[in-house]
């Protein structure tokens, strides 16, 4: 059954948005190959699995090995699946940042991001529905890619479409350089045609590279960035979301715990807007309400684009905290507040970035903000600029994958078709993005930049 | 294979003079260009009585423009057709005077041989070979129509009032459907070469509805050998020993050098009588006695002289509406679209052993014959140089390929195939290779057997062929290693092995050359898992040759065997990553190919698709998901709702859910 199919295809199958898990789909002859590359589990390798099974494990990233989130695998196999195809599920953390991460990895071991329908198409043509449903596959088809289009089109305005542009216009050029080295004599081609060649490769690759980047400042800038204000009870959490709202949201009273639920607002700061979530404050605690609380505000923490780190910086550091905070490394801004009550805390102790902050005094509060904004890497941005979908997103990261394989194989004319191959592949995904057709402009290329041919 | 109405008589290999009566035949074939001489052979060696209708003899298989064969990508093309059991490859090794390999630098998969060849003894040999080829009859007589019966071909109308009844007709025109000569503000009707035009033909594909348009092409003038100071020149000569594009020469070649160094004169002779014996078929021992090629470059004079007359050249001066070849261009587009490059190359070329003129290649105007003069006499070492032909350039029409299926059939009129620069191709490989495949499909058609088609995955002649029926041209097509997008599987050096079970299908090559095909095959396959066996301080041999420059000779173990079998061993293990790759990826391209779209489908009631999509889809006709995939401008979504649609029809007929 399913065996039309020589590729294997992969989507989120759950919509966008904060539910409790997300499912990556994974569908065609690889699949449990692929979950082989990027599942672990102690004992078990998914392939030798029957069907209908799950396992929970982790997923890893097939390049570095690193764990990126803990899923539940299930595997579908003899024609069982909604496909018919063998299928491999992960069902991860909700939220985009997990799933997009396992999907990533998929998409790094082999699979190919699925066509808008494709998962219905499949099932159709492989006979697990119905003929009287076909129309609705194809309507099903026809309103994914008409959905995707729209998005593209409104992604993809003003200056980001102007890049890629420029940069797919390029990467065109250089291609039509080494095609053009390939096929016509070198007598027939300008001397300097080879000048240069690895720098154009770099440069093309670090822009690739720098879009790449923005897709993330998009995303934050779409779905609003996650900031999380985490810490001990009592420490100033909620007096920190008060004061960045500007209005008196949460309760604040001297007593540690008042903060049970995670409390959720949103802000616009320096153009960027923010899902601000204040959490219970980190102990351990024998009160069951307070303990979900704690609990709640660890799973928030974790999926967070960025930690406020509240501490008292009137105490001494207390090395249990230290621990804790060094594990979010990266995404972490400690505050140290209360500093009218004293220095306890030394900078250098900390060894991650921080601000000193009197939050009841109101000192600090600018350092604080302009923190925030450079932190989640947006400051600098301008918001019609950074905003491209996922789908672009991953055909420009493939393209960089395809551009940073070029400059390692080097361009010494024994690897010359490999790396012609490379860019050819990498302008042809550019292209997709802003709809143009690479073979019907290479040619063009060529013969508009050298007089060749007798 | 075809039967013929009455059996092959001995008649067949003699040219039939007006004959009064009509004759059937399983195939006719009007052209003898290079696309027309191809198409008659396979067909004929495929057992279909087959006729070819040409005006003069003397020009089949004419060279009107540079006598070469090969060049990149180009030579791709004749690898495959001497796999195949083409004419071309051994014609070229057979005639040529100079060869040479490019690209030697860059790799396998791009290398290429080119030979200058011997116009004249180029003809000759393909007159004499299209002579002594059974089930094959030269008609000299010139075609004025098609005969058609119910959207099926029935043969063709000849100027001296006969109709041959056939099954099939190969058209292979070249240039010379209402071809138009140019020559500044002079222009006259003619197909090159001095011959009329014709004309008739184009006006009744017209009328039948095929969408039609002009090219346009051009030639250098030629200059006599001995009026040119070579000294002022840079000289360049070919490599010894010849690089052979032919099974057939190559093998000769290599018993050559064997018997050579043994130097038993009788078995020599023995082995070398067709060599020896100088014929129209073989006219001197095939890589001897080399002729040098020179160059010289244009100067700033050559450019003043095209600026001060650009006005009276045919191309500037509007006379011409054909668009032209931009890798071929004129000398006029050169010096206009470059003005930054103040000199070009010119390489003065050989037209053979026999003629006193030479090829000066990068010169081809539609200049004035004064200015055309003053051109040539501005170049160093051509000061002096007499001109004996005057440069032109030639419009022509040709037939829009999207009208063709891919076994180059047509979709209006059944059993019409359409071969060669009709097709709107440049270049006598691209023509060799077209009229090839449509002698091949005509000839199955007659017989009732399925269309040969190779996909994009397994040739270049696959590739040129899905590129012209699913993209159409807007200039004249020539092929180019990028149009491949599987350079590392499509090399000339793997040709025979990737048309191995083509040729077995056509069967038309000898039977000795798939015996050795299928021998080598094996041994490159053992070779390659001792490789892998072996080990040398732990590694396998393998990866040891899969290094930088490590030959097949540097392992510390290994076996007798052919030098061929030699070269595909390294290739194959030194790219193999890269292989596997492009043969996975082919795979998957060739599954789409296989989803065939019904003839009747009628685009215009499928939900869902875009506007634009439904009306290209509705001119080009694609036969198959994966040709419909790689039209311009057709979007995935659309592919997707089409291959849907087909399930589902499929499904309604055979009465299943």
């Amino acid at each position: 059954m399913g065996t039309m199919y020589k590729d294997t295809i992969a989507a989120i199958a759950t919509a966008p948005g904060n539910a409790g898990i997300a499912i990556i789909r994974v569908s065609g002859p690889d699949a449990l190959h692929i979950a082989d590359v990027v599942f672990r589990h102690r004992k078990i390798v998914p392939s030798t699995l029957p069907g209908g099974r799950f396992i929970h494990g982790t997923v890893v990233s097939p390049g570095t090995q690193t764990d990126l989130d803990e899923v539940i695998l299930l595997v579908y196999r003899d024609g069982h699946s909604y496909t018919r195809e063998d299928t491999v599920e992960f069902q991860c953390h909700g939220g985009r940042i997990s799933a997009r991460r396992v999907l990533n990895a998929v998409v790094d071991a082999g699979a190919r991001l699925a066509d808008p329908g494709e998962f219905t198409k499949r099932a159709f043509l492989n006979g697990r529905i119905d003929l009287v449903q076909a129309e609705a596959v194809m309507d099903i088809i026809q309103a994914q890619s008409d959905r995707m289009a729209n998005l593209a089109v409104e992604q993809l305005e003003g200056r980001l479409s102007n890049e890629i542009s420029n940069l797919y216009d390029d990467c065109l050029a250089l291609s039509a350089d080494f095609e053009a080295m390939l096929d016509f004599e070198v007598d027939e081609l300008p001397e300097s045609i080879r000048d240069g060649v690895e720098i154009k490769l770099q440069f093309i690759g670090d822009r690739l590279q720098e879009l790449e980047a923005t897709w993330n400042e998009g995303r934050l800038l779409r779905e609003g960035a996650r900031v999380v204000i985490a810490g001990r009870p009592n420490v100033g959490k909620s007096t920190l979301l008060n004061t960045l709202l500007g209005v008196p949201r949460a309760i604040v009273t001297p007593t540690p715990g008042t903060t049970r639920d995670i409390i959720e607002e949103t802000l616009v700061l320096d153009g960027v807007p923010i899902r601000l979530y204040d959490t219970a404050g980190l102990r351990e605690t024998g009160c069951e309400v307070e303990k979900i609380g704690v609990d709640r505000a660890r799973n928030v923490i974790d999926r967070a684009d960025l930690i406020l780190w509240v501490m008292d910086g009137s105490q001494p550091v207390d090395q249990e905290e230290l621990k804790l905070i060094k594990s979010h490394a990266g995404h972490c801004l400690v505050i140290l507040n209360k500093s009218d009550l004293g220095t306890g805390i030394q900078e250098k102790d900390l060894n991650v970035p921080s601000i000193r902050t009197s939050l009841t005094q109101g000192t600090g509060l600018d350092a604080l903000k302009t923190a925030i904004t450079e932190t989640l890497g947006v400051s600098h941005l301008d918001t019609l600029h950074a905003a491209i979908s996922e789908r672009h997103h991953k055909l420009l990261s493939i393209a960089l994958k395809e551009i940073q394989t070029a400059i390692r194989t080097g361009t010494s004319s024994e690897s010359h078709v490999i790396v012609a191959q490379h860019i050819a592949t990498c302008a042809g995904l550019i292209g997709q993005i802003i709809g143009r057709n690479y073979s019907d402009n290479l040619l063009d290329a060529v013969f508009s930049r050298f007089c060749i041919g007798k | 294979m075809p039967s013929s109405a009455d059996s092959a008589s001995a008649n067949d290999k003699v040219s039939v003079p007006f004959p009064a009566m009509n004759f059937n035949y399983d195939v006719i074939v009007v052209g003898a260009g290079h696309a027309g001489s191809e198409a008659a052979l396979v067909s004929a060696r495929m057992g279909a009585k087959t006729a070819l209708v040409t005006i003069p003899e003397s020009h089949i298989a004419a060279m009107p423009c540079n006598p070469s064969v090969g060049g990149i990508a180009k030579s791709h093309l004749v690898f495959e057709l001497d796999a195949l059991g083409g004419e071309i490859g051994r014609n070229a090794d057979y005639t040529g005077v100079q060869f040479r390999v490019l690209n030697t630098s860059r790799g396998p998969a791009v290398q290429a041989n080119r030979v200058q060849c011997d116009k004249k003894a180029y003809s000759r040999r393909m007159q004499a070979i299209i002579h002594d080829t059974k089930n094959l009859t030269l008609i000299r007589d010139e075609i004025v129509g098609l005969s058609i019966r119910k959207d099926r071909i029935t043969g063709v109308r000849t100027k001296s009032g006969n109709e041959l009844i056939s099954k099939c007709v190969v058209l292979t025109p070249g240039t010379f459907v209402r071809g138009r000569i140019h020559v500044g503000d002079w222009s006259e009707p003619g197909g090159g070469n001095h011959t009329p035009s014709a004309d008739p033909i184009g006006a009744d594909l017209e009328k039948l509805g095929f969408r039609m348009a002009r090219l346009k092409t051009g030639t250098p003038p030629r200059i006599k050998k001995d009026s040119i100071d070579y000294s002022k020149m840079e000289r360049q000569d070919g490599i010894v020993p010849a690089p052979f594009f032919s099974w057939e020469v190559r093998k000769h070649a290599g018993m050559f050098h064997m018997e050579h160094s043994d130097g038993d004169q009788s078995q020599k002779d023995a082995l070398f009588h067709v060599e020896q014996c100088i014929s129209d078929k073989s006219p001197w021992i095939p890589g001897s006695d080399q002729m040098p090629c020179y160059l010289t470059r244009t100067t700033e004079r050559t450019h003043a002289v095209v600026h001060d007359n650009l006005k009276r050249s045919s191309l500037y001066g509007g006379f011409i509406t054909g668009t032209g070849v931009r890798y071929c261009p004129s000398f006029e587009d050169k010096v206009v679209k470059f003005p930054d490059k103040t000199s070009h190359h010119v390489f003065i070329e050989p037209e053979g052993r026999e003629t006193d003129l030479v090829y000066p290649n990068g010169i081809s105007n539609s200049l004035p014959r004064d200015v055309q003069a003053d051109l040539v006499h501005s170049i160093p070492g051509m000061e002096t140089a007499e001109i004996v032909e005057w440069a032109y350039a030639i419009e022509y029409d040709f037939v829009d390929p999207t009208e063709l299926k891919a076994s180059l059939e047509s979709k209006r009129i059944e059993g019409l195939f359409f071969g060669g620069q009709i097709n709107g191709t440049t270049g006598y490989e691209e023509a060799a290779a077209l009229g090839f495949m449509a002698g091949v499909n005509a000839a199955f058609n007659a017989a009732g057997k399925p269309d040969l088609i190779f996909d994009r995955g397994e040739a270049y002649i696959g590739v040129m062929i899905d590129d012209l029926v699913t993209r159409g041209v807007k200039e004249p097509y020539r092929m180019f290693t990028s149009r491949a997008e599987r350079r590392l599987i499509l090399r000339q050096d793997n040709a025979r092995y990737r048309m191995f079970e083509h040729a077995r299908t056509i069967g038309v090559v000898d039977p000795e050359m798939i015996k050795q095909t299928e021998r080598y095959e094996i041994e490159i396959d053992d070779e390659i898992a001792r490789l892998h066996k072996v080990r040398e301080g732990g590694v396998p041999l393998r990866n040891i040759l899969a290094g930088p420059l490590k030959k097949y000779s540097d392992m510390p173990s290994h076996v007798v065997l052919d030098k061929e079998v030699i070269e595909q061993i390294e290739i194959r293990i030194k790219y193999d990553g890269y292989i596997q790759q492009e043969l996975r990826e082919a795979r998957r391209v060739r599954a789409m190919d296989h989803v065939i779209i019904p003839d009747d489908l009628d685009y215009w009631v499928l939900n869902g698709l875009k506007h634009e999509s439904k009306e290209v889809l509705s001119k080009i006709r694609p036969q198959n998901i994966g040709q419909a995939s790689r039209i311009s401008g057709i979007r995935p979504s659309d592919i997707a709702l089409l291959h849907v649609h087909i399930e589902q029809r499929r499904r309604m007929k055979e009465g299943t859910r």
